[in-house]
């Protein structure tokens, strides 16, 4: 409670200091700085969503503040409209321009979604440049500011206006990206597979995300252009875009705090900079803040000694070459770099990130504490298993080129049952598992799940039918503490509509889903480590997460890919115990398992393949006397199988 | 007790309060990226003109000399930068006035600020008919902003002129892709119309900033048959036109901006250049002895051979003394009654360029020449020779050397 | 339009395009071993191009020069590594991303005040006219462009099969955690992969600079379209870059003439949004499957 009181008194207070600047201060330079900032504010946040929460270099932000601004522009001087539906177009535009942009994006990651969304700003700015009868082209396009509900706004009113703007923002953003939206944009960063995998369509949410960050660079078009009230393309470009993305990165990533602290830095360093005695200061206090932090790490060896030194020599150099040089106005992109250079080298988390930690430290602020754990009847309520068919695969095939990794396969896995698959490596057990969840569509073949086609070669859909699942090489969502992974992949407890989340009033559904989502992990014995992120935990923590994760989709039927593959002696003990507790609920399990041991004590029916066919079925005290099982995980004089199963890449392990 | 006085004069200085006894002016453009080589050479043109004055003890007011103060501000050539510097220039107290920007596109996003506040500016060397025109279309009746630059409308009519003159029919007008290139071409457009239509346009081809392959647009011209390209755009790129033509074997001659006086056009172009035309307003050759002090001057003062932009620097110059003279003649460092002066400067005002008689007067809004100070007769045809600008015609060079001999101290 | 018109057209742009190819070639370099690109390209190439106009001002010779500045843009490479790539390497971020940019922005700097701000002639050894070659003009220059960006990549990749430190090169490329196994140090390849590639954008520039001059914003449209070239190549594809290069370029060139010269970016940029959508690694790049 503490801290939200805190974080939320901090925000009050910005908000309220920001209203009241325009009352204490009648300098309108100072006033015109503080109105960029607010919608530079606005512009950051937007950003923030694709480049903080879902990873990606996002070029194409400063295309949305021109294409909004242009069609705030051009709707008051072509269509007159006011300043709101002006404001609303312009946010429309980043909607649905942003929309479309994200359907071929989409696929892209890294440098190719950076090349994509870098050449759309330069399509905008040919469209722009080019259409000269719509835009004004290259001239430009002029244009006065429409009153506000038929008053003629003042530069504070403007001002205030952006202001309440960055507000609302504010609040909004902070409800979705604190909701499970939030969660899942952030879970497709880390692992996009498993978010598909645990039914939360990345398509959807990345179309999404990306379409809300836009219209947002959309609404401070719409802002810029009543701010600036004259347009020319060439404002939007590459140019402006590098220094968006410092914002963003240096006032802290995934923060909205980090966002305007970025706003300010971009918006007022290089305009005070221009004053020497300014620039003097700031590169002083610089210097001596590289050299204390600097020394100290160095001392205590907190820090690399490169990060310790590189700010130090940076502003070092920027003081000694202060004195030096006659005209620093010459300087200052130099200036510019040189200082970005040691924020970023020497604070990598961003001003925000650094302030947080260090604020967390000063006011030793708990974390809000959990609330109980749902009983876990609720969570998973038993099943009868009445043994009746659940999975039925029918002459299911994959081949990758010549490599044909399942080969006619036909298995029926029952209701209730823990169903064992095992074979020799390369047998095709991981195909199978990667075919029936979605991952790779079958060749040929047909798989029903109560007796219904399951979906092909979509994780995201198979998930939505009822299949859980765990991948041998985790794949968690590695930047979430371990009960967020947890509520990522929960199943039937977020049913507010998009609307009232976005107002906030989504509260006790997520208390409620918290508390379901700690009931899973104390049945994984991981109740204590809820807040721990998920890349922290020990190798086991992180095997025994992924079984929590998957549960929380109350599947029909759960697949475990080899869960026990690595871990030591002790947890497997553990593993055993905990998925025949899960299986006691009534959840049908299939088990692809190396450890024989595990599989003899859990399953009741074990299926053996090998070069992609099944080979035995039964009992596992059956079927481990069966001679093609011995012969195959002892004799290595199988024709069938050399040529099923050659080292060929495609196959995964 | 030295402490508090180091601090109260950081304080001042920091607060932006200057000394009494001087005159504050702002000097504006982009001294940085593409369009650095006009803005810093307009900036050091200024900073010789502010040198000499300050060394002969500063402008004479109210029985005391005041040296002048120049604060500069870089706005990059980008339209946010400018509207903000103009705003930081609006809100400071104590400014005299502003002298700058390169950009047409800045003017138009900053100096609605400037006359908000009334604050005198001259505008050198910006070119573009609409950083006046707004004012004369917005119909405002008390303009505080000045041009001090052969404004486009000038340069194309000669442009046009000179093609005609030269006996072609066909030519292509080929132009940059930004404000001051698109704006160039409607000039030109507008200024073929106005002289009886005798020439075709066969061709309008654009380039954006940064392009070296020109191929595309002079093969388009050379289909059509031009004899001539009437181009507009800077420097590297118009280069790069020139190189191009070489390479496909086009003779047509450029006719274009005065950029095409820059050095980075005449070097880059080499001998492919020789024979292209401009309208110049200062050729960086001492036919004077003011014109030779200037850029002797200049030459040792910022260490370098050849001026970047020759035109840049001189009217950054004499638009320093235009506005010393009406600081002069008001009696004050009061940004408003140095516009009143201004609009009618009472004594001639000798110049690099020429020399200045009552060069603006009262605003209205009709005619925006109230407030352009060149005229026709200002601007001469200057032609790229062996690596060096020449008078394209022998009688203008006369007609100067006699105007300065005879008006000159 | 006449076949002759359309072979001039398309040979000028593809030239140009050899150029956007050698840039891109310095990105793949860097990306082979160290899945990182430096976003300050551009400035090495202009920074090279003004330290070897030095050089020649200086009375150094032609064949001279050339080396030199190569020494110098491996080593504004290394220095690229060492103060923006490594830590964000070990680190596993993409701080590379920022930093190299704002190392670019430095050099910009630099460079402004250092050599001024104007474009500058670049002097070559091969004259500016042009000779017919089936009835299209090319000059000597452009001529010895493509020669020197062949050559230059072929050295290249001469070097990554032929020694035993271009196998390392190609080790690390391959897995970076099997070569380190093999006690291939990854991070003295990744130094390399840098130095080279300044090396290679130092060769851009002085290649260029008789075609673009030399300023300080010379490069700042080239390393747009290299990055361009490079991604839609693949950052994997080798002289992939080359092919993708010179159909840039020309197709550049004929949309400037069919079109419109004001639309000459427009069909080029909205291929390459298609180009990635359907083959996100590259139209050469080697196509992954989605493993788990």
């Amino acid at each position: 409670m503490k801290r939200l009181l805190l974080i939320r008194g901090a925000e009050l207070a910005l908000f309220a200091l920001l209203a009241t600047v325009p009352l204490l201060v009648a300098n309108a330079y100072a006033l015109a700085l503080l109105t960029l900032l607010a919608i530079y504010g606005i512009l950051l946040i937007g950003l923030d969503v694709t480049v903080g929460y879902l990873g990606q270099i996002n070029l194409g932000h400063v295309a949305f503040l021109g294409l909004g601004a242009y069609a705030a522009g051009i709707g008051v001087t072509r269509f007159g409209l006011g300043m709101p539906s002006a404001l609303a177009a312009a946010t429309a535009v980043g909607l649905v321009l942003g929309s479309l942009l994200a359907l071929p994006a989409l696929r892209l990651e890294g440098p190719q979604f950076a090349l994509a969304t870098l050449s759309f700003t330069a399509l905008s700015f040919t469209f722009l440049n080019e259409m000269e009868g719509l835009t004004g082209g290259a001239q430009g396009l002029s244009l006065t500011r429409p009153p506000l509900f038929g008053h003629d706004l003042s530069p504070q009113g403007f001002y205030w206006l952006c202001t309440v703007l960055l507000a609302c923002v504010w609040m909004i953003m902070r409800n979705l990206l604190s909701s499970q939206w939030g969660r899942a944009i952030e879970a497709l960063r880390d692992s996009p597979i498993a978010t598909d995998a645990m039914g939360v369509g990345v398509y959807r949410h990345k179309v999404a995300a990306f379409a809300l960050g836009s219209a947002l660079g959309g609404l401070a078009g719409g802002l810029y252009a009543f701010n600036f009230q004259y347009l020319q393309p060439q404002s939007f470009v590459y140019d402006l875009m590098v220094i968006l993305l410092m914002g963003v990165v240096l006032g802290g990533r995934k923060s909205l705090w980090g966002a305007f602290v970025g706003a300010s830095i971009v918006v007022l360093l290089p305009n005070l900079l221009s004053n020497r005695l300014i620039f003097q200061a700031v590169s002083g206090l610089g210097l001596l803040m590289a050299l204390v932090s600097g020394i100290r790490g160095l001392l205590r060896k907190t820090t690399r000694p490169f990060q310790a030194l590189a700010p130090i020599v940076s502003m070092g150099l920027l003081v000694g070459g202060g004195l030096l040089v006659a005209n620093t106005e010459d300087w200052r992109k130099g200036i510019f770099a040189l200082m970005l250079f040691s924020v970023v080298v020497g604070l990598p988390e961003g001003l925000m990130g650094f302030a947080a930690r260090f604020l967390v430290r000063l006011f030793r602020v708990a974390p809000a504490p959990l609330p109980a754990p749902s009983s876990l009847d609720e969570v998973l309520p038993s099943r009868p298993a009445d043994g009746s068919t659940l999975l039925e695969l029918i002459d299911l095939k994959r081949h990758f080129g010549g490599v044909k990794a399942v080969d006619g396969l036909s298995m029926t896995v029952r209701s209730g049952q823990i169903h064992g698959l095992i074979g020799p490596n390369g047998s095709g057990k991981s195909t199978v598992v990667n075919v029936i969840s979605g991952l790779y569509p079958p060749s040929s073949g047909r798989m029903l799940l109560r007796g219904k086609p399951l979906p092909l070669g979509s994780l995201y859909r198979a998930a939505r039918s009822g299949v859980a699942r765990t991948f041998q090489n985790l794949q968690l969502f590695s930047e979430l503490t371990a009960i967020e992974n947890v509520l990522v992949a929960l199943n039937g407890v977020y049913r507010s509509p998009l609307p009232l989340v976005l107002l906030g009033m989504a509260r006790a559904e997520e208390r409620h889903a918290r508390a379901d989502a700690l009931a899973l992990l104390e049945l994984m014995g991981l109740k204590d480590q809820a807040r721990t992120k998920a890349k922290d935990l020990t190798y086991g923590a992180q095997r025994f997460l992924e079984i929590a994760r998957a549960l929380a989709r109350r599947p029909d039927l759960l697949i475990l890919d080899e869960p026990a593959a690595g871990l030591a002696h002790p947890d497997v003990l553990q593993l055993i115990e905990t998925i025949r507790r899960v299986h006691q609920r009534g959840i049908s399990i299939i088990l692809i398992e190396h450890h024989m041991d595990v599989v003899s004590e859990l399953c009741t029916v074990v299926t053996v393949l090998d070069g992609g066919r099944v080979i035995a079925e039964g009992s596992p005290e059956d079927v481990k006397r069966h001679p093609k099982v011995v012969e195959a995980y002892l004799g290595q004089t199988d024709r069938d199988r050399e040529a099923a199963a050659p080292d060929a890449p495609p196959l995964p392990a | 007790m030295k402490h508090h006085v180091v601090l109260g004069t950081l304080l001042m200085a920091a607060l932006g309060i200057q000394a009494q006894g001087t005159v504050k002016i702002a000097i504006t453009g982009p001294f940085t990226g593409g369009s650095a080589p006009m803005g810093a050479s307009m900036r050091d043109g200024a900073k010789l003109a502010i040198a000499e004055i300050n060394a002969a003890g500063g402008i004479q007011v109210g029985g005391k000399k005041m040296k002048i103060v120049a604060i500069e501000r870089d706005d990059e050539a980008k339209n946010e930068r400018g509207a903000l510097i103009a705003q930081e220039l609006a809100a400071m107290g104590d400014l005299s006035g502003v002298i700058g920007t390169v950009n047409t596109g800045v003017c138009m996003a900053g100096d609605r600020h400037l006359q908000e506040k009334g604050i005198t500016k001259i505008i050198t060397p910006a070119a573009g008919s609409a950083s006046m025109t707004q004012w004369s279309k917005a119909g405002v009746k008390d303009l505080s902003i000045f041009r001090f630059a052969a404004d486009d409308g000038i340069q194309t009519a000669m442009v046009v002129e000179e093609a005609i003159n030269r006996k072609f029919t066909k030519v292509a007008i080929i132009y940059d892709s930004t404000n001051y290139g698109v704006s160039g071409r409607d000039d030109l457009l507008d200024q073929i119309r106005k002289q009886g239509n005798r020439l075709q346009v066969v061709a309008q081809e654009k380039f954006n900033i940064g392009d070296k392959d020109m191929t595309a647009q002079l093969l388009r011209a050379k289909a059509g048959g031009a004899q001539a390209l009437l181009i507009w755009g800077i420097g590297p790129e118009l280069a790069a036109v020139s190189n191009g033509e070489a390479k496909i074997g086009m003779k047509a001659p450029l006719i274009g901006g005065w950029t095409l006086s820059m050095s980075n056009f005449i070097d880059n172009a080499g001998k492919n250049g020789n024979g292209t035309l401009m309208p110049e307003t200062f050729i960086e050759d001492p036919i004077t002895p003011k014109a030779k002090a200037f850029i002797e001057g200049y030459h040792r003062t910022f260490n370098v051979g050849r001026i970047p932009s020759p035109v840049s620097a001189a009217q950054g110059y004499d638009a320093v003394y235009l506005f010393a003279a009406a600081v002069k003649q008001a009696q004050s460092t009061d940004t408003h009654r140095i516009k009143g002066a201004l609009e009618n400067l009472k004594e001639p005002v000798h110049g690099v360029i020429a020399t200045w008689n009552h060069p603006f007067s009262k605003w209205n809004p009709a005619n925006e020449q109230t407030h352009e100070a060149f005229r026709r007769d200002q601007v001469v045809m200057g032609m790229v020779m062996d690596g060096r600008v020449v008078f394209a015609n022998a009688a203008d060079k006369a007609r100067l050397i006699k105007a300065a001999s005879g008006k000159g101290k | 339009m006449n076949l002759q018109i359309i072979g001039q057209m398309a040979v000028s742009g593809a030239l140009m395009g050899m150029v956007y190819a050698l840039i891109a070639y310095g990105f793949q370099l860097t990306y082979a071993t160290s899945k990182s690109i430096n976003f300050g390209q551009g400035e090495l190439v202009m920074v090279s191009a003004f330290f070897s106009l030095t050089l020649l001002d200086l009375g150094v010779p032609f064949w001279l020069m050339v080396p030199g500045g190569l020494v110098f843009g491996a080593l504004l490479g290394l220095l690229v590594e060492r103060a923006g790539v490594r830590l964000a390497l070990e680190e596993k971020s993409e701080g590379w991303v920022l930093l190299t940019i704002i190392i670019g922005l430095f050099f910009f700097s630099a460079a402004e005040n250092i050599w001024g701000r104007d474009d500058r002639p670049f002097p070559s050894p091969f004259s500016p006219d042009s000779v017919q070659v089936f009835g299209v003009d090319i000059t000597r220059q452009e001529i010895a462009v493509a020669v020197g960006v062949l050559a230059i990549m072929g050295l290249i990749e001469i070097f990554k099969r032929r020694t035993l430190l271009g196998k390392a090169f190609e080790a690390v490329s391959a897995d970076r955690d099997a070569a380190e196994l093999m006690g291939i140090s990854a991070t003295r390849t990744v130094m390399l992969s840098y130095a080279l590639s300044g090396g290679v954008a130092a060769v851009a520039g002085i290649l260029v600079s008789p075609i673009t001059t030399v300023g300080p914003t010379m490069a700042s449209a080239l390393i747009l379209k290299a990055f361009s070239v490079a991604v839609v190549a693949g950052l994997d594809s080798g002289f992939g870059v080359v092919l993708i290069g010179m159909a840039l370029g020309a197709l550049e060139s004929l949309a400037s003439f069919y079109i419109g010269s004001g639309w000459r970016e427009a069909p080029g940029l909205m291929l390459l949004i298609l180009a990635l959508a359907v083959r996100p690694t590259g139209v050469f790049g080697k196509a992954g499957i989605r493993k788990v």
